[in-house]
């Protein structure tokens, strides 16, 4: 098994395709930092306007924990998309080349193939987070250090002080590695269907677009289905910047994130072993 | 017949010499005179802000003032939240400079004390203040409670509690009474996250009450403090 992780590890980062990825959230991540060092503060004056109007604020306010923040908000379709770039490709790529026939002569069970590619893709997706982090995080705060960090909602403003924040950022890293992984095991669901990549790619994608619009359309009708759509689930990350930190809720989103991911993952192994692979 | 004693007394009554009016003006000018001798000061203070829409945790900080109208809260590296007023919030501010009329409203229990009441009226027609209302603690000369109108910033409304530095009116405790409008994002730019668990929240009202209140210790009065203080800015 450890051997064939390797095999589909090595299949992965050898491929042009997955480091655009890399240079994707790359590229967003310093246009958001280019654009805050030029113009940030007309952007904070314009987000903070409903409280500026009552409350004198000062301090850095356009710090790297905000700036990471925004960022990982404006990631939020991006990072889902590049997830399915890579796990999309997973069975179907196989397929689309004429390997995975000869792949399933060898002694490897069907499960064992679906199983390795996902975590494969779980691994390239926890990458994909890691790299986040050091380009989102790190290198905001390398640029425009530490600060206290104020955190819009809807309705409220939450504060967090500056020495209250990294550990969330972690957990929030965590959380977003399992949505991620949710994503992935989608794209691989998919990918199973299909003998091609772009089918499952590009499926994956309308799948994340269509959700998170209904998760976020403020509607009588979507709000009774918002709860049980992965998507809503997935900006949990977002709870570890809530004071007090709604943990209840977070392991409810994380409960059927994990439900989602079994689920295409067992949906996928059913299908697949009893799929007639003719390519 | 008693109609007559009745009117005679009521007109002896009304033209009585204002015995409490020259009081009153006497009392002002003594609590007028300690919060003017207080030139400058650094404080170290707590923050508590209790406001609807905010969840923010206590803030620690320093507060500068030097008079007559410059102020700053510090706050190493961190943010410092205070209502946006065009007068500072402090007592020597929000009691009218230059020719007065003091008007004397009796006492009254604010809290449970027994205070005495004071309405100061600028006689300038362009002075920021249109009028502050003096809750005053007679025998230590403190304002207690204040409420002062401005040309531009609404209503003021402060409490004060005071302890080591009551002989300069230097408060221990500001509390700092506000009246909020409503606050709001457009969801679709936020994407909050509870709005799927928590349709049922309580939403903020139209209009909210909110309070600030401000702890200060190891207060430094009086030490020539430098105009640059007010001049840093770090956002």
């Amino acid at each position: 098994m450890i051997a064939l992780l390797k095999i589909e590890l090595y299949k992965i980062f050898k491929r042009p395709r997955t480091y655009i990825s890399f240079g994707i959230i790359a590229a967003i991540s310093f246009v958001i930092q280019l654009a805050m060092v030029s113009d940030g503060k007309t952007f904070v004056g314009f987000a903070l306007q409903g409280i500026t109007d009552q409350f004198d604020i000062h301090g850095t306010i356009l710090n790297g924990y905000l700036i990471a923040y925004i960022i990982l908000q404006s990631l939020l379709i991006h990072i889902p998309l590049l997830v399915a770039l890579v796990a999309g490709d997973a069975l179907a790529g196989e397929a689309g080349a004429g390997t995975l026939r000869l792949l399933l002569t060898k002694p490897i069970s069907r499960v064992q193939i679906v199983l390795t590619k996902f975590l494969a893709s779980f691994i390239y997706s926890l990458l994909l987070i890691i790299w986040l982090a050091l380009v989102a995080l790190a290198l905001s705060l390398l640029l425009f250090g530490k600060g206290d960090l104020i955190n819009l909602k809807s309705d409220t403003v939450i504060i967090l002080l500056s020495n209250d924040i990294m550990w969330r950022y972690a957990l929030a890293f965590l959380f977003a590695a399992l949505a991620m992984t949710t994503i992935a095991s989608l794209a691989i669901f998919l990918s199973s269907f299909a003998q091609n990549s772009i089918g499952p790619i590009i499926s994956t994608m309308g799948i994340v677009i269509v959700f998170t619009l209904l998760s976020n359309l403020e509607l009588p009708l979507f709000n009774l289905i918002k709860p049980y759509l992965f998507t809503t689930h997935v900006i949990g990350w977002k709870g570890f910047f809530e004071d007090p930190v709604p943990y209840s809720l977070i392991a409810k989103s994380a409960t059927i994130l994990l439900l989602y991911t079994v689920g295409f993952i067992t949906a996928t192994l059913v299908y697949f072993n009893q799929k007639d692979i003719k390519s | 017949m008693m109609r007559n004693i009745f009117l005679i007394c009521f007109f002896l009554l009304g033209t009585v010499p204002p015995a409490f009016a020259i009081q009153a003006d006497a009392l002002y000018d003594q609590l007028n005179k300690k919060v003017l001798t207080v030139k400058d000061y650094t404080a170290q203070v707590k923050l508590k802000i209790d406001v609807n829409y905010m969840r923010v945790p206590q803030l620690n900080g320093t507060m500068f003032f030097k008079s007559p109208n410059k102020m700053r809260l510090e706050r190493k590296g961190g943010l410092s939240i205070l209502p946006k007023k065009n007068i500072n919030l402090t007592l020597s501010n929000l009691i009218p400079t230059g020719k007065v009329a003091v008007l004397d409203q009796g006492t009254a229990l604010y809290n449970g004390r027994k205070l005495r009441v004071l309405k100061i009226v600028p006689d300038d027609d362009q002075n920021q203040i249109i009028l502050t209302k003096l809750w005053i603690d007679e025998d230590a000369v403190l304002v207690i409670h204040l409420e002062t109108t401005t040309r531009n910033d609404g209503t003021i409304m402060m409490d004060m509690e005071y302890n080591n530095y009551a002989s300069y009116a230097l408060p221990d405790k500001v509390k700092i009474l506000l009246d909020l409008k409503d606050y709001k994002l457009p969801k679709g730019i936020t994407f909050d996250y509870d709005e799927w668990a928590d349709t049922k929240t309580t939403k903020p009202s139209k209009s909210q009450k909110g309070t600030i209140e401000i702890f200060y210790s190891n207060y430094t009065i009086n030490k020539g403090l430098s105009d640059l203080v007010f001049n840093k800015t770090n956002d």
